[in-house]
């Protein structure tokens, strides 16, 4: 195999540092939020490292997937601005690397406590009584609505005249089913003598 | 039962009845809202019955307030592969269903929104007329013939603003959906029905509004068959439950009468169940694989197919989600995730360019979930901007009727195998044009409503896996339109029945929970008659 010789860095089981910083940088540049600090996306760039490790294609896909980022930014693309870096990782969105970079970071990254904290979010409520006495109705920025239907009137079912009214049809349909007997659009399309 | 007696025999029953596998015996396979039911409904009549359960026995303690550990721990994960032009085919490849695999299946997960049908939802062909595409057929039963039914599941189930129960009061989501409500126009919104409790009801506390419905309800608020019909059905004494036991096949016998279920135990050893009625509701994916993988010469198409309908006409409800963004706080996340409910767009109105209805009902999901399912395949800074807001947010979904179509099917895949070397389910789905202009109309109604309430953005994300799944063994009063009769039992096999979702001839806008349980306590009532008879 001429590949892995020319190019031996495939061959490594273990991701460099700076691959990793690289991947980090990425889930940043990915993933932006001013509100999350480092952690969640140390955090996540390991699990993503861990995962590729137990799969061959995905470290090889990885390994040159962060190599080509390289390539792309002249350099390192870890010096590049957040914008020059999106348009990088615009190109290669539709690659297998990034593919498997996204799907492990929206799984992961999410699942993150600090990520929560940072978006506002409370997690499990359950051991701490949920929210019956901690703010589950707290908005005040609207008047508290009603929660029963009004009294004294009947949704209703159907709208005046809706059995009248010329019926759906959909566009580009097929032939009649056995179980749809009955007229069809296309009684009216011929006429014969 | 408070605690999982997962130290049983494998294929073996957990509970303190044991019946021979060589009796002949009522065999229920599946425990979620259509199966749990009929188990409880049938012992409570001092009829024994076995249920197998392809899940674990998870209760209320394993429950856990994390959307992913949940997720891993409760649903529906074995190998599923999808087909057709439907966007979950594009995002979720072997998820085409969010359902769960335990012990009282899917009312695990679910919410609790119990609307019923209207009057005309089991008239669609007659009422809808001819809608091109579409293999819409009345159903053999009306309203009438569910009412009392209807009664019945809602006093089991707890139904708020029904039968004396309370309402759930508002919460942070509610508020904002109801007063858009109200300034768009709409009259009809309420938080409920709603079968969780407000106050305490039936042995169940009241709701502690912690948020966490789809994972399990660990205060027991929520309706679901392990709150309920389970440990009932187990104090008659006439309970085996075999949890971890997946039916793979219904035998007959030379008269073509159902004759026993073969299973696996979750070590993979095969066992039979000897039969003298078979009831399946292993929901509208699992029901028509099984009986598909029951083809023999006699049946050659799938057990109970001579009509060709088993697995055709798949259903899904419209489906879809609206997310507003405010300026100010919302915190969706905090308190029932589904009580709040718009019912004005129920009705059928062709005028709007689409027959049938939808409802409009709260929604919330936690971050982790947010991020998987908001905008499929999105990244950068603009999916970024979703999550930003988050504690902003208000969140609904759309729940409507979508159109029965005889290409939109569950087969099997044999090109795929399970862990057993099973064919997989494939399901393919393509929308209707009727759907895609319903999902239109309603995605705009919701934009209308936080609009309304000065919204400063909003999204539209598109529909998660299926939590609605019916019609693939649909009733008909012509055996050659349909898989089953008016009681769920099937027209070319007397002593087989479909006791879940998979029945229903149409699908109507209503969450269909409160349906099936209706459906299954009337099934149980003709099955004890019927046994009663001597004519099973």
């Amino acid at each position: 195999m001429v590949f892995p010789a020319k190019y031996p860095s495939l061959n490594a089981t273990e991701m460099t540092e700076e691959a990793r910083q690289t991947l980090i940088r990425v889930l940043r540049v990915a993933f932006p939020h001013e509100s999350v600090p480092d952690g969640p996306y140390e955090r996540t760039a390991d699990t993503i490292l861990t995962e590729a490790q137990n799969e061959t294609w995905f470290r090889v896909a990885l390994t040159q997937g962060l190599l080509s980022l390289n390539q792309m930014a002249d350099g390192d693309f870890r010096t590049l601005d957040d914008e020059s870096a999106l348009k990088v990782l615009r190109r290669v969105e539709g690659t297998e690397f990034f593919g498997f970079v996204r799907r492990t970071a929206v799984l992961n990254l999410y699942d993150d406590a600090d990520v929560w904290e940072a978006l506002g979010y409370e997690g499990p409520s359950f051991e701490h009584g949920g929210y019956i006495n901690r703010g589950f109705n707290d908005l005040d920025w609207l008047p508290d609505p009603r929660v029963e239907f009004p009294v004294g009137e009947t949704m209703p079912e159907m709208a005046q005249g809706a059995a009248g009214v010329p019926r759906p049809v959909a566009e580009g349909h097929t032939t009649d089913s056995t179980n749809q007997p009955g007229a069809t659009s296309s009684d009216m399309e011929e006429v014969k003598k | 039962m408070t605690s999982a007696p997962e130290n049983g025999t494998p294929g073996k029953s957990v509970t303190s009845q044991s019946i021979d596998q060589d009796e002949d015996a009522v065999v229920i396979i599946g425990s979620g809202a259509g199966g749990g039911t009929l188990a409880y409904e049938l012992t409570a009549k001092g009829i024994p019955v076995v249920v197998l359960e392809a899940g674990p026995y998870l209760t209320h303690d394993d429950y856990v307030n994390n959307e992913w550990e949940s997720f891993n721990q409760m649903a529906w994960l074995d190998p599923r592969t999808t087909s057709g032009s439907w966007r979950v085919a594009r995002d979720f490849p072997n998820l085409p269903a969010w359902i769960v695999k335990a012990v009282g299946g899917t009312t695990t997960h679910w919410s609790g929104a119990t609307p019923r049908f209207k009057e005309h939802e089991f008239k669609t062909r007659s009422v809808y007329g001819r809608v091109d595409d579409a293999n819409l057929l009345d159903w053999p039963i009306g309203l009438e013939d569910l009412a009392p039914y209807y009664d019945r599941a809602e006093k089991a189930m707890g139904s708020t603003h029904v039968h004396g129960r309370p309402p759930l009061p508002a919460n942070n989501n509610y508020k904002v959906f109801a007063n858009g409500a109200e300034r768009a126009g709409y009259k009809f919104y309420a938080t409920g029905p709603y079968a969780t409790n407000a106050e305490e009801y039936d042995g169940r506390p009241a709701s502690i509004q912690d948020g966490f419905n789809f994972q399990g309800d660990k205060n027991r608020s929520k309706w679901s068959i392990l709150v309920r019909e389970m440990p009932r059905a187990e104090a008659t004494g006439l309970l085996d439950l075999r949890p971890d036991s997946q039916a793979v096949q219904i035998t007959h016998d030379a008269e073509g009468r159902a004759d026993a279920v073969l299973y696996l135990d979750k070590e993979g050893n095969l066992h039979r169940q000897a039969a003298k009625v078979v009831c399946v509701a292993a929901n509208s994916i699992e029901t028509p694989r099984l009986l598909l993988l029951s083809a023999t010469p006699r049946f050659p198409d799938g057990l109970a197919n001579s009509s060709g309908q088993v697995g055709r006409n798949y259903m899904r409800h419209l489906t879809g989600t609206v997310w507003g963004h405010f300026d100010k706080p919302v915190r969706m996340y905090r308190g029932e995730t589904m009580a709040g409910l718009i019912g004005d767009e129920s009705l059928h109105d062709p005028d709007r360019g689409f027959a049938g209805g939808y409802y409009l009902e709260t929604i919330s999901l936690g971050p982790a979930f947010m991020a998987a399912f908001v905008e499929p395949g999105a990244w950068g800074p603009d999916f970024t901007k979703l999550l930003d807001a988050y504690t902003n947010s208000a969140g609904m979904w759309i729940v409507g009727e979508d159109m029965p179509q005889e290409s939109n099917r569950v087969t099997l895949n044999t090109t795929v195998k399970d862990v057993n070397g099973l064919p997989v389910p494939n399901v393919h789905y393509d929308d209707h044009p009727n759907d895609v202009a319903m999902r239109e109309h309603a995605y705009t109604a919701g934009e209308k409503v936080y609009g309304a309430v000065g919204a400063q953005s909003t999204h539209r994300t598109p529909p998660y896996p299926s939590t609605h799944n019916l019609g693939t063994a649909r009733m008909s009063e012509r055996r050659e339109d349909g898989v089953v009769d008016r009681w769920g039992r099937a027209h070319d096999v007397r002593n087989l029945f479909v006791s879940d979702g998979s029945a229903f001839t149409s699908g109507a806008a209503a969450n269909p929970t409160l349906t099936i349980v209706a459906l299954a306590i009337r099934q149980a009532d003709y099955i004890a008659e019927e046994l009663k008879a001597q004519r099973i």
